[in-house]
């Protein structure tokens, strides 16, 4: 039956394919799923880099780890007790550092990329910009990519609100730095270096004045300045955009999708997996993270129990009837997945404890692949 | 006692990682205010679901809707935000409509960095400021604010500054210092960070804590451990279930319960319990800030019987 097993293609993903993103909504298990994976394929021998670009350190701390910065950095399996053929490097990327590298790669001048970089609106705005974060993290993909040190990526996305934002924004992103706009936005302004109301239509002339009423013209000094320091950029920008929308589509890549059992969290996988059927992305699997046990399941049936206290009785038939209804909530949402989608989902029962050490990303990984967890050489404390 | 600091605030500002259940800790907030008889909001911001639905009330969608007698509910939608703001400047509605319907407003208004949060925000100090009737009396005694998951909340909430700094004149660096100013004022504005017991999530919280309050100047009003597993079993009986585990129990309980089921049940609760008191203990030592715990409840969909246990909880703490 091994044919079958629904892990399959997560497997052959992470043992012969170069990129895999990892992605769902907040809250999932996102990081540790991405973790558990990017810790099987260097089980199986691949040379794999982790890569987050969590703020808040998730990816650290679910490889037990306090720190991650910008450079990969090799986690000591074999030290840790782990029998591993490949390697498991983890970074985090650093938003700002990224854009300014794309920056200077592509500023057409030394004077250009001066005054990008000095603008005082991209140093204020660089990071926050929407759809930033996602865009840049689509660029370290690609020169990841080439880094020889590594022959699988795997990304794990900004956590969104919905796990379809990370497609979409540097969409968007790259749409607010298109020329067109800007350039008949600002340039007839600034450009003549004096303030003329020279502008195409009066819509646009309307959209203008009410910029400049509400944000003020010192800000939108720097904002012109800030476009038309960029102009050079923008043809280098929506290159690598396109050559990140065909690495993804390629078939050396793969898509994991990451849900709760709740149901709200099901019917979203279910809507992000239509949409990534709709952009042609290669899917590789879903995977349901902390399933509650089904407490009645392999129950031994029937005879006399000892005797116990009628409180004490009474407590354990609650406890039982609660964990019970949960389980089996959950298990009508998956059975209605299923249905659904026609595949089954990848599941990761609630551990014994919380996730936050290799130790427990092997035991994650071993429950999405149906395998023995790896084995411990000795015990880690 | 949390609680009643929190209502002598005007607007509480909810924040924590995704699933921490931060819309079910608003909404039994908002329904302790509103019994209490203060006029309260309950807003949210883009919510895909909203927290009506805990209330048993339909989407309420951008307006504010009575859910309960003194509770309402907003869900705002950034554009419709921006929208009625361009509907405001410009005042004329011919000419609002043209400027709505633009594709450059589109494209520039839906994209422009922090806009879209400046807005939000704005629309919050409006709310907050709002007045009604001869006596002026604000509009709203309480607002809540879900404010969306730590990874994005905190650029939510950075914005102001971030704007303040870069946009030093016009009105919208004024209106980014206002908003700034409120959100800086402990007599109006307090936080409360959420979490539930598991590393990742306690480790944002504190991690959110650091910038929200000393970056940002927030005040922290508290913290709420959610979804924490109590005590049901008395020391004597966690060990008597670990007896009669290991001396393999079985036989039926009752109907349709397996003793040897139960027993498994009740040594994941006893096991949850346990990482519970853990997670508490390192909230309360890494923090520093008042602390309420509300229970794990075992409910297949939240509604307001569940909310109304955990208001319960939050008013008694």
């Amino acid at each position: 039956m091994a044919e079958r097993r629904p892990s399959r293609p997560l497997e052959e993903a992470l043992r012969q394919r170069r990129v895999l993103v990892v992605c769902g909504a907040g809250g999932v298990g996102k990081t540790t799923t991405a973790a558990a994976v990017a810790l099987q394929a260097a089980f199986w021998g691949r040379r794999v880099l982790a890569c987050t670009i969590d703020p808040s350190r998730r990816l650290a701390t679910s490889l037990g780890l306090t720190q991650l910065s910008e450079k990969p950095r090799r986690l000591a399996l074999e030290r840790l007790g782990f029998e591993a053929r490949g390697t498991l490097h983890a970074m985090t990327l650093d938003t700002k550092r990224t854009f300014d590298a794309l920056v200077e790669r592509f500023a057409p001048s030394e004077a250009a990329r001066g005054r990008i970089l000095d603008n005082r609106f991209y140093r204020q705005v660089s990071d926050a910009l929407a759809g930033t974060h996602e865009y840049m993290a689509m660029e370290k993909l690609l020169e990841l990519q080439d880094d020889e040190r590594f022959d699988l990526v795997v990304l794990d996305t900004p956590p969104t609100r919905h796990a379809l934002d990370f497609l979409e924004a540097p969409d968007r992103l790259l749409s607010f730095l298109d020329t067109g706009i800007l350039r008949f936005f600002l340039k007839p302004y600034f450009v003549a270096g004096r303030l003329t109301l020279r502008i195409a239509t009066r819509t646009g002339a309307l959209a203008f004045s009410m910029v400049d009423k509400y944000l003020g013209l010192r800000f939108l000094q720097d904002l012109s300045e800030f476009f038309l320091a960029f102009e050079g950029l923008y043809a280098g920008f929506k290159e690598r955009a396109a050559q990140v929308f065909e690495l993804l589509r390629d078939p050396g890549s793969g898509f994991v999708l990451v849900a709760s059992p709740a149901r709200l969290s099901l019917d979203e996988a279910l809507y992000f997996h239509r949409r990534l059927v709709e952009k042609k992305m290669p899917f590789v699997g879903l995977v349901v993270n902390r399933l509650h046990p089904d407490p009645a399941a392999g129950a031994r049936r029937g005879g006399t129990p000892p005797r116990l206290e009628p409180a004490f009785a009474e407590k354990l038939v609650a406890v039982h009837r609660d964990l019970r209804t949960l389980a089996r909530a959950e298990r009508r949402g998956l059975a209605r997945l299923e249905v659904d989608t026609g595949m089954a989902p990848l599941l990761v029962p609630e551990l014994e404890s919380d996730v936050h050490d290799l130790r427990g990303l092997a035991e994650v990984a071993a429950a999405i692949f149906g395998t023995a967890p790896v084995k411990l050489r000795r015990r880690v404390s | 006692m949390i609680v009643e600091r929190l209502l002598q605030r005007r607007l509480v500002i909810l924040s924590g990682k995704g699933g921490v259940g931060k819309s079910t800790v608003g909404a039994a907030l908002a329904l302790i205010a509103a019994e209490q008889g203060r006029r309260t909001l309950l807003l949210e911001v883009d919510a895909p679901l909203e927290a009506a639905r805990y209330l048993e009330a339909p989407p309420s969608g951008p307006e504010p809707v009575e859910v309960r007698p003194n509770l309402f509910t907003a869900n705002l939608d950034p554009r419709g935000v921006m929208d009625e703001y361009v509907r405001h400047a410009v005042r004329i509605e011919l000419l609002a409509r043209r400027i709505l319907e633009s594709p450059i407003y589109d494209r520039f208004f839906s994209s422009a960095p922090g806009l879209k949060e400046l807005m939000l925000l704005g629309k919050v100090m409006i709310l907050e400021e709002e007045a009604s009737g001869f006596a002026r009396r604000p509009r709203w005694d309480l607002i809540v604010l879900d404010a969306p998951a730590t990874g994005h909340g905190l650029s939510f909430l950075r914005v102001p500054l971030v704007a303040s700094q870069a946009i030093p004149v016009g009105p919208v660096g004024t209106n980014a210092r206002r908003i700034l100013k409120l959100l800086r004022n402990p007599k109006k504005t307090a936080l409360v960070l959420v979490a539930i017991p598991e590393e990742m999530a306690v480790v944002e919280a504190r991690f959110f804590h650091t910038l929200a309050v000393d970056e940002l100047g927030l005040d922290c009003a508290g913290v709420v451990l959610n979804a924490a597993y109590e005590r049901r079993f008395s020391d004597a009986e966690e060990a008597q279930v670990l007896r009669l585990t290991r001396d393999g129990a079985s036989g039926r309980l009752a109907r349709d319960v397996e003793l040897d089921s139960a027993l498994l049940a009740a040594r994941r609760h006893i096991r949850r319990r346990k990482l519970s008191r853990f997670y508490e203990g390192r909230l309360r030592r890494g923090l520093k800030e008042p602390l309420v715990t509300l229970p794990f409840l075992y409910a297949e969909r939240f509604g307001l019987a569940e909310i109304r246990t955990l208001a319960e909880r939050l008013a008694a703490a």
